[in-house]
């Protein structure tokens, strides 16, 4: 019976399908009205290969190789001798977010193991980076979590005109000598700007981000920021990051799945293995029942 | 056996029953933690979660002072700040391994919780220590 019923389909599905190939719509283009004409097709921009030259130019770029490690101790300390000049809402929601702190009571900023977001990134992170040089683009990666990742592009380009919102924005750079200019626009409104992992709150739209990137000394990395959002800010406020190289082989960059904490390794019952939620306090921490 | 036993219990009381778990925070803060305490366990380490975010160390112990036990978990930083802070690696202390550790309790004193401080392993006599800001300069070794 059930063989009965496949055939049938079949059969059927022949006949539409012969029908559909020996229509006169199916042998010729399709007229569209002119009210849904194809709009006028614009030229596509390639990615040219790169040429010997462009790799013997990245040659004489500034040495970042290594893995560059965040000062933060000076993140600590610019909480109180730098700080954002917050808007009067956004100071009230700061200095909440600081009392709940004090209390025990850390907000959470970071939650869901979104990316920390550009710039806060550079401003609060405990974790390393390493930075490529390519031809056309400075790529910054970060430790700690899969998708902690900037693209710079170097090769000309203008931002878009009106740019997907992302985690990391649409970043361009030029050389100024050995510094790199960054500037970047397009970031999501929902991205914390964050002087702490428990005092930030969302940019809420149109931020914008100048950065100037340097060798201070041999291994030390500076990142000057000039951060202007003007939902939060009363006005751009500049800072600067410090990082520090580090070149022993044993403290390469490793691969770090930021939501791998919220599950344990386990063997099932069919002698997989697989991760298992691990229940957690509100604040993140794993506590055994 | 007896321990094995134990050690399986212990396993399974760590790993929470996937229904009614909210959205958590894998990667957070540390300030849930009494900066101000430090409490001292003599246990057996139960496990060495060596992931991101946060690496847990879980000892079936003892406190200090005290005759109550059970399984307390101790949080630390990522694992490659860890190797950074010096002597880490996922295989430093093992389960079954008699250690000793201090560390920094949750507010919420109802759980048995922690920030590790320090961690002494027994057999050996090993110092471990999880501070990352004390790894602030260039060229480490």
């Amino acid at each position: 019976m059930q063989y009965r019923s496949y055939a049938f389909s079949y059969a059927l599905l022949f006949a539409v399908l012969t029908i559909v190939a020996i229509s006169p719509s199916a042998a010729q283009p399709p007229q569209h009205p002119p009210s849904v004409r194809a709009a006028p097709k614009v030229p596509t921009i390639i990615n040219p290969a790169p040429t010997a030259q462009d790799w013997a130019d990245i040659a004489k770029l500034p040495d970042w190789s290594g893995v560059w490690n965040p000062k933060i101790t000076d993140q600590d300390a610019q909480i109180k001798t730098n700080p954002p000049p917050w808007n009067e809402v956004a100071k009230k929601k700061i200095d909440h977010m600081f009392a709940e702190e004090k209390a025990g009571r850390p907000p959470l900023v970071f939650f869901g193991c979104f990316p920390e977001a550009h710039p806060t990134w550079m401003l609060v992170t405990h974790n390393a980076m390493e930075i490529l040089f390519t031809p056309g683009r400075v790529t910054m990666l970060g430790e700690s979590d899969g998708n902690r990742l900037r693209r710079i592009y170097t090769d000309g380009r203008p931002h878009p005109d009106d740019p997907d919102p992302t985690f990391h924005g649409h970043s361009i750079g030029h050389w100024e000598g050995d510094t790199l200019v960054v500037d970047t626009i397009g970031i999501l409104p929902q991205a914390p700007l964050a002087i702490s992992e428990a005092a930030g709150i969302p940019n809420n739209g149109d931020m914008h981000v100048i950065e100037r990137i340097h060798l201070a000394e041999k291994d030390i990395l500076h990142v000057d920021l000039e951060i202007i959002a003007p939902k939060i800010l009363t006005k751009p406020w500049k800072t600067t990051r410090i990082f520090f190289r580090q070149r022993a082989r044993k403290f390469d960059i490793v691969e770090g799945v930021c939501v791998q904490g919220d599950y344990s390794e386990r063997v099932d019952a069919n002698g997989d293995h697989v991760f298992v939620p691990v229940e957690k306090t509100i604040w993140g921490n794993i506590v055994p029942k | 056996m007896k321990r094995l036993f134990r050690s399986a219990l212990a396993l399974t009381a760590l790993v929470g029953v996937a229904a009614g778990i909210s959205s958590v925070a894998a990667h957070h803060s540390t300030t849930m933690f009494d900066h101000s305490k430090t409490l001292t366990i003599n246990g057996t380490v139960v496990e060495l979660r060596w992931v991101n975010p946060h690496v847990s160390l879980s000892v079936d112990g003892k406190l200090k002072d005290s005759e109550e036990s059970g399984v307390w978990v101790m949080e630390m930083t990522s694992p490659g700040n860890l190797v950074r802070a010096g002597g880490w690696s996922r295989s430093s202390v093992k389960p079954g391994e008699k250690v000793e550790v201090d560390f920094s309790p949750l507010r919420d004193t109802s759980l048995k919780g922690g920030a590790l401080k320090k961690l002494t392993i027994a057999a050996t006599g090993q110092v471990l220590t999880a501070n990352i800001r004390a790894q602030e300069m260039p060229g480490l070794e």
